[in-house]
């Protein structure tokens, strides 16, 4: 065979451990179920397997039927934000062996958002929230035909928030957002962080003046479950903090 | 269900389908010139492959390296691509690539910075001087999302999870486009005189692959359905550094910022092995020793470039030698060091997506040792001929614009010239095809037949009687492209994989899909499959014709490269439903820029 790359079954491969997991998974399908329900599937994986392939591997060799975004499937693109064992997570960046597996490990959709199918929610309401705090720069009076010039220190001011990849971890895990979906919810003022903070930017004005709406950023309550979900290590309640300060600041 | 009243219509002058880097820059372009735009994505916005890119944006700046020029960028461009490219395109490419980082920065876009405020520049292989444009190593995400932001302060109309399964046309020239929703199963017509594919490449017929679910070549096979012609379809490129280890991310990317950066690649017996592949093409300006590659990072007038840097056929084809003469690592790749080299506060600054990708999913901490790394499947420079300047098909109104369009990148591509490639012709054909649909006068009808076939193909697998699934016929089709039309090839093995392909069409003709039309994916998967195998079988057929080794076509019994394949394109093109292939010569390059080959 000519193609000798990396697919040879290399001898260390033995070497990882197998487990037993069990897949507690919360199934709906809105064309025969009324409401969700739970589906145990028990497999053999490995110390070095996510929970991405394990429900691969249920999807592929077991249940067709089973449905879940992803794309990258390495915590780039941000598709596959679910609530595993409670806690929201992306499915391609939790290893299965980090998890208690005792028991069964649970696998539900973020919470917060319309359950279309299994673990496919409807994203529009968390767009929609995105879209309303001018997600893009507001700039005049450069000329397009040279380099405009930022200092490595005025850029460094928001490199954390433009590290966001919408997966709705955050906002999926807040209960201000649960209870009031009319929030802008965490990711909204992640994105108008991004901006408001980039000195380039001349929005800031309008956009703190968005955010100080009754549903914008003073319903937060600092609960920090929104960086402790971030799979990116984002700050996310600093950066909500800092946007109350620049509005208090604006006020003063 | 299939009755074309009832299903759901739009009408728009430009429809792209896409919403990659391509696809947006086309629908920005479209929009600006006054078009009303439809932007059509498989995906949610925002994740669709480009967002994987990491390295950078190539584009001769100027502003770091002031002896950089198009000149420069257009040169090393058709050497690393073995002169197969289309000099126009990648003359256009060269030119116009610095005008789009600077417009992307325009819009917000967010670049790493020199101490003096300039966008900084990234070495990269193949690339004479440090030219690409760049955040940390996630420039892609950043791409994406300033255009997105672009699209979403235009109000451009996007149709998310929507899928296309099928161009119409009336008479020889594009009507518009027959698609699904992915959430509801429910068809959608689309009316539009311009339709521009961005789909993306074609990795997910490759088992080892850096590439995402949507690379299934969607845009190639619609438009090889609609008449047009594929190029150089024979050249797949392995990118040399994917993961190996463990199972579950083999494949994935391992950016070539770790070379450009300062990274090496090791064998088992601890020794820089490029040094012993230079080819005789690179060897006027690669290094021949340790210490004047290493002395190249900072002095690029008075040394010449590490090995590791060559372009990325030759590091591949390399590693896949050194892996076979049984001087692998554990696990069946080399080691790539970047540990031994630069200290952890610099590769964390510069790599910072790479170190946790390695720590979360390796348990490998790359500061501190080296990563396992292979060739992986990574991006297919055959794609659909365009008319460079416009990046109009063959076909009446439809047009191609990123990896789903052929030409530009010859045999090969170098790193960093996608991203500037979907920029430039994206913004090309988006414009063109908004002037194209300006100046038609009346729009091109829809026949409800068309539609009605349409619907019914795409119902057709839930008719299935079979017992066949398609992830299984996927994962065979995966594994048939990969042992038999890979990174090394040979007629008999071809040949092989193209009887193969005939057996797995015959199977989707079995497979059965379960459930209903609301989000299936093992039907959209269906759907899918022909898709992919078309597509594998112009690879495999243009491969099977091409008797010589070049850039990303790589051949054990045609080992050397033929000079009289050097001035020939293979095309491949649909004769009554079956895949043929012809051979058309290059075209003729201008005297002034031929001169710049002379120099060296």
């Amino acid at each position: 065979m000519a193609t000798a790359t990396v697919e040879q079954a290399p001898a260390a491969a033995d070497a990882v451990p197998s487990f037993q997991v069990t897949m507690r998974l919360r199934r709906f399908n809105p064309e025969q179920d009324t409401e969700a329900r739970w589906e145990d599937h028990t497999l053999t994986m490995y110390g070095t397997d996510r929970v991405l392939d394990a429900l691969h591997k249920i999807k592929w060799e077991i249940d067709g039927s089973l449905t879940f975004r992803r794309s990258c499937a390495h915590g780039i693109c941000g598709s596959d934000a679910m609530r595993i064992n409670g806690r929201n997570r992306l499915a391609c960046k939790t290893l299965l062996k980090d998890l208690p597996l005792d028991k069964p490990v649970t696998v539900e959709p973020i919470k917060g958002l319309a359950v279309l199918k299994d673990f496919v929610v409807d994203m529009e309401p968390f767009f929609e929230a995105y879209r309303s705090i001018m997600p893009f720069l507001v700039t005049s009076g450069n000329d397009p035909s040279r380099e405009r010039r930022q200092s490595p220190e005025d850029r460094a001011r928001y490199d954390d928030t433009t590290k966001c990849i919408m997966c709705a971890a955050c906002t999926s895990s807040c209960p201000v957002y649960w209870t009031d979906g009319q929030y802008f919810g965490p990711q909204a003022i992640v994105g108008a962080h991004r901006f408001i903070f980039d000195s380039r930017d001349e929005g800031a004005e309008q956009r703190l003046e968005i955010l100080n709406d009754r549903d914008g950023v003073w319903r937060c309550r600092t609960t920090f479950n929104c960086t402790d979900a971030c799979p990116r290590g984002i700050e996310v309640t600093k950066a909500i903090q800092e946007v109350k300060r620049a509005l208090l600041f604006r006020r003063g | 269900m299939t009755d074309p009243s009832s299903i759901e219509r739009h009408s728009f002058d430009v429809l792209v389908v896409g919403a990659g880097g391509a696809g947006l820059r086309a629908a920005i372009a479209a929009h600006d010139a006054g078009a009303k735009v439809g932007l059509v994505c498989k995906s949610l916005l925002g994740k669709a492959h480009t967002v994987m890119a990491e390295g950078g944006i190539a584009a001769a700046m100027g502003n770091v390296w002031s002896d950089d020029n198009w000149q420069v960028h257009f040169r090393d461009t058709m050497r690393g691509g073995k002169m197969l490219n289309h000099w126009r395109m990648a003359q256009l490419h060269a030119q116009e690539a610095p005008d789009r980082v600077r417009e992307l920065e325009e819009w917000g876009a967010l670049f790493d910075r020199t101490p003096d405020g300039l966008i900084s520049q990234r070495d990269f292989g193949g690339h004479r001087f440090a030219r690409l444009a760049h955040v940390g190593d996630r420039t892609g995400l950043e791409l994406i999302r300033t255009l997105q932001q672009r699209a979403v302060a235009l109000g451009i109309s996007v149709f998310m999870e929507c899928t296309v399964t099928q161009l119409l046309k009336e008479g020889d020239r594009l009507s518009g486009a027959f698609g699904y929703w992915r959430e509801s199963g429910r068809f959608v017509v689309f009316e539009a005189p311009s339709v521009v594919l961005a789909t993306g490449g074609i990795g997910k017929s490759y088992k080892v692959t850096s590439n995402s679910w949507e690379y299934t070549g969607d845009g190639h096979a619609l438009a090889l359905d609609a008449g047009a012609d594929l190029v150089n379809m024979e050249f797949v490129q392995f990118h040399p550094t994917g993961m190996v280890w463990p199972p579950s991310v083999n494949g994935i990317l391992v950016t070539e910022s770790v070379r450009g950066d300062g990274g090496v690649l090791r064998n088992n017996e601890g020794r820089r092995f490029m040094f012993d592949y230079i080819p005789e093409f690179f060897k006027a300006e690669t290094a021949d020793s340790e210490d004047e590659a290493d002395r190249w990072y900072d002095d690029k007038a008075n040394n010449r470039r590490p090995p590791e840097l060559l372009p990325r056929d030759e590091v591949a084809r390399a590693i896949n030698a050194e892996v076979k003469a049984g001087r692998g690592s554990p696990h069946g790749g080399v080691f790539l060091d970047i540990a031994s080299r630069r200290s952890p506060e610099y590769i964390q600054r510069r790599l910072p997506s790479m170190y946790h990708q390695f720590k979360e999913l390796a348990d490998v901490d790359i500061t501190a040792g080296p990563m396992e790394v292979g060739p992986t499947c990574h991006y297919v420079m055959g794609g659909v001929a365009v008319d460079p300047d416009t990046g109009e098909s063959g076909v009446t109104g439809l047009y191609a614009a990123g990896e789903v369009a052929g030409g530009m990148h010859g045999s090969n591509r170098l790193g960093g010239n996608s991203l500037s490639d979907l920029l430039v012709f994206g913004r090309r054909a988006g414009l063109n095809a908004a002037y194209a649909a300006a100046r038609v006068r009346s729009a091109p009808a829809i026949a409800d037949d068309d539609v009605r076939n349409a619907a019914t193909a795409a119902l057709a697998p839930f008719d299935g009687t079979g017992d066949e699934n398609p992830y299984t016929v996927q994962h065979d089709l995966q594994d048939v492209m990969h042992k038999l039309v890979g990174i090394i090839r040979n007629a008999d093995e071809m040949r092989d994989a193209l009887d193969k392909l005939v057996e797995l069409r015959e199977r989707t003709t079995r497979m059965t899909v379960e459930g209903h039309r609301q989000y299936n994916p093992g039907w959209h998967l269906a759907l899918d499959l022909p898709n992919m195998l078309q597509v594998s079988e112009c690879i495999a057929r243009a491969a099977l014709e091409r008797t010589e080794s070049r850039g990303g076509h790589t051949r054990d019994d045609f080992p050397g490269t033929d000079d009289t394949w050097g001035s020939v394109n293979l095309l491949c093109h649909l004769d009554d439903d079956a895949v043929a292939v012809r051979r058309q010569p290059l075209p003729s390059m201008p005297d002034e820029l031929r001169r710049l080959f002379d120099e060296t």
